[in-house]
């Protein structure tokens, strides 16, 4: 589904991913983890298409290349981005945004447009599956939303998006248990052998409720290790200090039995 | 140049004219601080005088741009009433609605709060100009006591004519002790001729009585509009005035709020959002002369192209107004590289235990929120109208009825392409 080969991306001259290689296949849940700037929102939003990032190497999904696409496109195309930090946008009504991303993307696609009314249902759903109230809808989107009804809200238009693929970037951090726990069971229940799943975090917790297919370990731009479930447990223990300053001999990919990339 | 009242509709005697003939006011300059941003030139090309005779059609495009409000209206074209498409049947009770014209005939005296100026109390050229000509439009008097739901609407409409490229008109709004009410100004117009409109309104509140105010400026861009809105507060009264500017090449809304009584309210806000050449000049000035009376000033701009917004903000507590809490904001979005947002505080104190807070802003559009709505599928140039719209909704949000909501959020979205 997801083909990513030596990828790079530098902002203002600096170097952040330095050839980043990594393959999902469908319906599988890869979780990357890495110390503080290793590069793993970088990979989020190379793959997003934000501006001022100069990119290279490639990056298809189904065969498409996000690289050409502006970031609308590559919505289109079935990527999601959960933000670790969702933008608060004052005076734009959240049920009104999703209704406009959802047929934005349905426009892309030439799918017909859904109306207002069939939307509600859609949307009543939604925030069913992330346990919030329905007037969560009628204010601004994330504006004066505390730090876990806005990990919600990034559930949440994921669950009426339907991505083929998410890279949620942290959408563990800031959250106590409780709301970690509902994020994990919408993530969850949105699983299936058509979508995949990228989760970015610092901290095993979140893999104890979602558990991943493979984890990787990304530092200083490179994927150095990769394996299954089993690899986070170790970092948790040990930390990534095996894998800084590049010594990657001495990384214990090779004692775990998930696939190496 | 000057402008003298001698011509003044010399055809009524009875008209309480109180300017006297040999008052000579001067048209505005550059170095009028409320003036600083007008066209001088092309106010000058503005011919007023007494209304032609013969009214213009109204082409059915330009009628369709009238909101459609559930209840009574009067409908002025080119300064004078149309009375074929005003409707003053069936008022609620407690509701007197007439015209202008028939009171100046009928009851001269009754209309003191609007016509008796002296020529010191005069703001401007152009208000003496409506003094002298403004001699239609409508006069609404609530009595005491009354609620009413139904919006009052009136309708300035403006085709300019060849002969006589600009208008005036005149409202006057009496609101009886205790009683609360809601009046819809909309002023459009059509053609594509040079021209403009010069309107006035007086407001008086009585004791604890109630006003919802909204203004919809929306004329074509080859007008001036020129709108003066003078308000007297008694004790208790509340105003809740909203102003969407958006029309002409120069329109121009200027609040003077007097808050007579103690414990007087006036929340006044507004939207002006300007593209093409347009400059949008809000002048406010809320003067408090009475005690423990609160004020609000919440302005905000959108300014796209070569477009200039004004905002010249005044809180006036005068001796003895303690007790006053007023505050003032005036926010503004820049669009484009070429637009202009000027913003100007006037605060002048005379009282004790005063609260005067004001605050401006300058900005642009949120890179950041303009990304995040393009990676939920949002196209660019959609995600920018949705941040626009976002930032306008602070204003629109505060009109209670749906239709003008709706009416407005029409005009933003079109606007923008």
């Amino acid at each position: 589904m997801l083909h990513v080969e030596n990828l790079t991306a530098s902002i203002g001259g600096t170097p952040v991913l330095k050839g980043l290689d990594l393959s999902v296949g469908a319906g599988e849940v890869h979780a990357i983890m890495g110390p503080n700037g290793s590069g793993k929102s970088t990979f989020a939003h190379s793959l997003a298409g934000r501006d001022g990032y100069e990119i290279g190497g490639t990056a298809t999904l189904d065969g498409a290349d996000l690289l050409d696409m502006e970031p609308e496109a590559r919505a289109a195309a079935g990527l999601f981005i959960g933000f670790q930090y969702p933008v608060e946008i004052p005076g734009v009504n959240n049920m009104y945004f999703l209704r406009t991303a959802v047929n934005a993307v349905r426009r892309a696609r030439g799918e017909t447009e859904i109306g207002a009314r069939d939307f509600l249902a859609v949307a009543q759903e939604a925030t069913e599956l992330v346990e919030m109230k329905q007037d969560f809808l009628d204010r601004s989107v994330n504006a004066g939303f505390s730090g876990g009804e806005k990990k919600r809200n990034e559930i949440l238009q994921m669950a009426v998006l339907k991505p083929r693929l998410a890279v949620l970037d942290e959408t563990d951090s800031g959250l106590d248990i409780d709301a970690l726990q509902i994020i994990a069971s919408g993530v969850n229940a949105l699983r299936g052998p058509e979508r995949s799943v990228i989760m970015i975090t610092h901290y095993q917790r979140l893999l104890d409720y979602i558990k991943p297919d493979f984890v990787h370990v990304l530092v200083d731009g490179r994927i150095v290790a990769s394996g299954d479930h089993t690899l986070a447990l170790h970092l948790d223990d040990h930390g990534y200090a095996a894998y800084l300053n590049h010594e990657l001999d001495d990384a214990p990919e090779r004692s775990f039995s998930g696939a190496v990339l | 140049m000057t402008v003298t009242t001698t011509t003044a509709d010399s055809s009524n005697p009875s008209t309480p004219e109180r300017l006297e003939p040999t008052d000579v006011i001067d048209h505005p300059t550059k170095r009028d601080e409320a003036w600083r941003y007008a066209p001088h030139s092309e106010l000058g090309r503005l011919s007023f005088g007494p209304p032609v005779a013969s009214a213009p059609s109204v082409p059915a495009h330009v009628e369709a741009l009238i909101p459609a409000l559930d209840g009574p209206r009067i409908v002025v074209v080119n300064g004078v009433v149309d009375h074929v498409r005003s409707d003053v049947a069936d008022l609620p009770d407690g509701v007197r609605l007439s015209t202008l014209a028939d009171d100046v005939r009928l009851h001269p005296e009754q209309l003191d709060a609007h016509f008796d100026r002296s020529a010191d109390d005069v703001a401007d050229a152009f208000v003496a100009l409506n003094l002298a000509f403004g001699r239609d439009g409508a006069v609404i008097d609530v009595a005491p006591g009354h609620e009413i739901d139904a919006p009052i609407h009136i309708v300035d409409l403006v085709i300019p004519d060849e002969t006589r490229n600009a208008s005036c008109s005149g409202v006057v709004i009496h609101l009886g002790a205790g009683s609360s009410a809601t009046v819809v100004e909309t002023r459009i117009g059509g053609g594509c001729e040079f021209g403009g409109s010069n309107t006035r309104t007086t407001i008086t509140l009585d004791d604890n009585a109630t006003l919802d105010h909204i203004v919809l400026q929306d004329v074509p861009s080859t007008q001036i509009h020129l709108a003066s809105i003078e308000v007297t507060q008694g004790f208790g009264s509340v105003l809740r005035a909203r102003s969407f500017n958006l029309g002409a090449i120069y329109g121009r809304v200027a609040y003077d709020v007097h808050l007579a009584g103690e414990t007087a309210r006036a929340d006044l806000s507004g939207l002006y959002f300007g593209t093409g050449d347009q400059t949008l000049d809000q002048q406010i000035t809320v003067v408090h002369e009475a005690q423990n009376c609160t004020s609000r000033q919440t302005f905000r701009g959108i300014l796209d192209d070569a477009s200039t917004g004004v905002f010249n903000g005044g809180i006036d507590v005068r001796p003895g107004a303690d007790g006053t809490d007023a505050e003032q904001a005036n926010d503004n979005l820049l669009l484009s590289k070429r637009a202009e947002a000027n913003t100007q505080p006037r605060l002048e104190i005379l009282a004790d235990d005063v609260s005067c807070k004001h605050g401006a802003t300058v900005g642009q559009l949120d890179d950041e929120a303009l990304y995040y709505l393009r990676t939920r599928g949002v196209p660019a140039d959609e995600a920018r109208r949705l941040l626009i719209r976002g930032f306008a909704d602070q204003a629109v949000r505060a009109v209670d009825i749906e239709t003008l909501r709706t009416w407005i959020n029409d005009r933003l979205g079109h606007t923008d392409g």
